[in-house]
C-alpha cells in the first residue's frame, strides 16, 4: 500500500521535473524563423542549386566527367569548317539526377568558375521537364527549360531567392 | 515464454502488417506479425522497400564517385560511411593521410555520431509517447548540422571525406563555434536525463522490456550500442583502432541488462564520450595539408582486396572492396550494422505484447537506407 502511494508520488515529482525543463523555455527567445517572411542565409560553402555562366565556360568536358550521376551534358560551338572551339553551344544539367556533391564545381578549371553551387535552397520544379535546365549563350545563370508543348525555352518559375542578391562564392 | 494457448477458450491467431508506411517503423520497414490476442507469437521483418542497388552502382563508378553513393546508405550519419569507404580504398591504394585531415575526419565522425544519437533520442521519445524530447533533440541536432553546413556545404549527404584526405579545411571560426556548441551541449545532456531518461513512465515502458542477453546478442551478430547495451564491451574504435583513435582518450559505454532502456542509455552516454573526443581533436588539431600528395584524379588501384571497418553510429560498419586494376571497383560489399541488428527482432519480439513492440523496434535504431542499400 505504501509502495502504491510512493509510485504515485514519484510519478508526479518526476513529471514536474520534466515540466520544469520545458517551463524554462517559456522565458527564452524563439529559435525558429518565420520562414516565408524571414529567410535564413546559408553559410558561404552551402551547396544549393547549380548555376552556370555560358560566357566563361570553355567547354572542356571536365564537369561532365566529374559528375557521378551523369547529369551534365554540353555541346561545343563549331567553326563553319566543323572544328570545335572553346565555347559552349548549349549546356544542360538534369536536376532530377543531381546529387549536389560539388564535384563539378571542383573540377571546373576556369576562373571565375563557370559552374558553381549557389546559396539557393528554394529551387522548385512544377513538372519533370523543368528539372532539366538548359543554358545557351546569353541566358541568365539560372538557365532555361524547354517547354515541349509550346516548343520554346522558358525561364524557371517559382518564388526563388534572387540569386544576384546573394554573394556567391564563385 | 508467456502461455499463448488456453485450453478452455479457443482463439484464432491474427496476422497484422506493420508498415511499410507506418510512422514508427523509421522508414519503409514491414513487419509481419502473428498475434495471439495481445501476444506476439511470430515476427518477420520484411526489408527491401528502399533497395537502390548501391553496391552494384559502385561497380560502374570510379572510386572518387563512390564516395557520393556512400552518403546514401546511412543518411543519418553519412560521415562514417564516407570514412569507411575512404579507409578501404586508401588501403588498396596505399595512401598516407596527413595528420590534419585525420583529426578533421574523426572530429566530423564524432559530431555526426552526436547528431545521429540525437535523432534516436528524439524519435524514441515519440515512439514511447513523449513528444517534447524530440523538439529538444532537433534543436541541438540543428546546431551540429549547421557546423557541417559551414565546413562542407551540405546538411545530410556530405561527401566531405575524400580519398586521401578531406574536401576542404575548416573555415575560420569553425573551431570556436564547435567548442561553443560542445560546452552548451554538455548542459543539455543533463536536461535530457531530467526530461526522459529517468522519467518513471519511460522507465516502466522500457526498463524490463525487450531484453536481449549477451549470448543472444553475440549469436545474432549485433554490434554497436545494441551489443554494448547487453553488457558486451566491444567497440571497433577500441578493439581495432583506426585513424587516430588510438591516440584519443575515451570510454566504451556498456549497459547491464540488455533491455530497451540499457540500449537507450548507452547511446546517451556515448554522446558525452563523443563530446570528449571532439574536444580532444580540436585541442590537438595540427596544422598542415588536408589532402595526401599524389592522389590521382581518376584513381586506379592495383588488383587486390581490402576490408575496413569503423564504429558507425549504429554499429560495426564494414566495407569489403575488390579491385581488378581498373578505375571502378570490381566488387563492393557493405556490412551494414542496421541490417544485421534488425534480424534479432525475429527473436526479441516473440512473447512480447503489441504495445511493447514499437519500444523494442525503436531501441534497435535502424536506418532503412542502410538496411536496404
Amino acid at each position: 500500500m505504501i509502495g502504491y502511494f510512493q509510485t504515485i508520488y514519484r510519478g508526479f515529482a518526476d513529471t514536474f521535473k520534466g515540466l520544469a525543463v520545458t517551463w524554462r523555455h517559456l522565458f527564452k527567445p524563439s529559435i525558429t524563423v518565420n520562414y516565408p517572411l524571414a529567410k535564413l542565409k546559408p553559410y558561404e560553402r552551402f551547396r544549393g542549386a547549380l548555376l552556370f555562366d555560358a560566357v566563361t565556360c570553355i567547354g572542356c568536358n571536365l564537369c561532365v566527367k566529374a559528375c557521378p550521376s551523369d547529369c551534365i551534358a554540353l555541346e561545343n560551338q563549331k567553326t563553319p569548317e566543323g572544328k570545335k572551339i572553346a565555347k559552349v553551344n548549349w549546356y544542360s544539367i538534369d536536376f532530377g539526377k543531381c546529387n549536389f556533391c560539388r564535384l563539378c564545381e571542383e573540377a571546373c578549371p576556369t576562373k571565375p568558375k563557370s559552374v558553381w553551387h549557389s546559396l539557393d535552397y528554394e529551387t522548385v520544379f512544377y513538372a519533370r521537364n523543368q528539372m532539366s535546365r538548359i543554358w545557351q549563350q546569353g541566358n541568365p545563370w539560372m538557365g532555361t527549360y524547354y517547354d515541349a508543348g509550346e516548343k520554346i525555352y522558358k525561364t524557371p518559375e517559382g518564388d526563388q531567392i534572387p540569386i544576384e542578391e546573394i554573394p556567391s562564392r564563385r | 515464454m508467456i502461455e499463448t494457448h488456453s485450453s478452455s477458450l479457443k482463439t484464432d491467431q491474427m496476422f497484422i502488417n506493420l508498415g511499410p508506411q507506418h510512422p514508427s517503423t523509421h522508414g519503409v520497414l514491414r513487419l509481419g506479425i502473428t498475434l495471439d490476442g495481445e501476444v506476439i507469437v511470430k515476427a518477420e521483418p520484411d526489408v527491401g522497400y528502399l533497395h537502390r542497388g548501391t553496391e552494384k552502382l559502385c561497380e560502374v563508378r570510379g572510386y572518387h564517385h563512390c564516395v557520393v553513393v556512400t552518403d546514401r546508405w546511412d543518411y543519418v550519419s553519412a560521415m562514417t560511411n564516407n570514412l569507411v569507404f575512404c579507409l578501404a580504398a586508401e588501403k588498396l591504394m596505399g595512401l598516407e593521410i596527413p595528420a590534419r585531415a585525420n583529426y578533421l575526419r574523426v572530429a566530423m565522425c564524432e559530431l555526426n555520431r552526436i547528431a545521429s544519437h540525437l535523432l534516436f533520442f528524439g524519435t524514441y521519445g515519440i515512439d514511447i509517447g513523449a513528444f517534447t524530447p524530440f523538439l529538444h533533440a532537433f534543436r541541438e541536432r540543428e546546431m551540429v548540422l549547421d557546423l557541417f553546413e559551414m565546413v562542407c556545404g551540405a546538411r545530410m549527404t556530405y561527401n566531405y571525406i575524400r580519398l586521401g584526405g578531406v574536401m576542404a579545411d575548416a573555415p575560420p571560426g569553425w573551431a570556436d563555434k564547435t567548442s561553443e556548441f560542445l560546452k552548451y551541449f554538455k548542459t543539455k545532456l543533463r536536461e535530457y536525463d531530467d526530461l526522459l531518461s529517468f522519467n518513471p513512465i519511460f522507465l516502466d515502458r522500457t526498463k524490463k522490456v525487450g531484453i536481449i542477453t549477451a549470448e543472444q546478442a553475440l549469436d545474432w551478430g549485433l554490434s554497436g550500442p545494441n551489443l554494448r547495451g547487453s553488457g558486451v564491451s566491444y567497440d571497433v574504435r577500441k578493439t581495432f583502432p583506426y585513424s587516430i583513435y588510438d591516440k584519443l582518450d575515451f570510454k566504451v559505454c556498456v549497459g547491464e541488462a540488455g533491455s530497451c532502456w540499457d540500449r537507450y542509455y548507452v547511446r546517451m552516454r556515448e554522446m558525452a564520450e563523443s563530446v570528449k573526443i571532439v574536444e580532444q581533436c580540436l585541442a590537438a588539431l595540427p596544422s598542415g595539408d588536408i589532402m595526401a600528395k599524389g592522389v590521382a584524379k581518376i584513381p586506379t588501384p592495383l588488383p587486390g582486396e581490402a576490408y575496413a571497418h569503423v564504429e558507425g553510429a549504429r554499429g560495426d560498419l564494414g566495407i569489403y572492396l575488390v579491385s581488378d586494376g581498373t578505375s571502378c571497383p570490381y566488387r563492393l560489399h557493405v556490412r551494414a550494422p542496421s541490417y544485421i541488428n534488425l534480424a534479432i527482432l525475429q527473436e526479441a519480439l516473440v512473447g512480447l505484447r503489441v504495445a511493447d513492440m514499437i519500444a523494442v523496434l525503436g531501441s534497435i535504431d535502424i536506418v532503412l537506407g542502410e538496411v536496404d542499400r
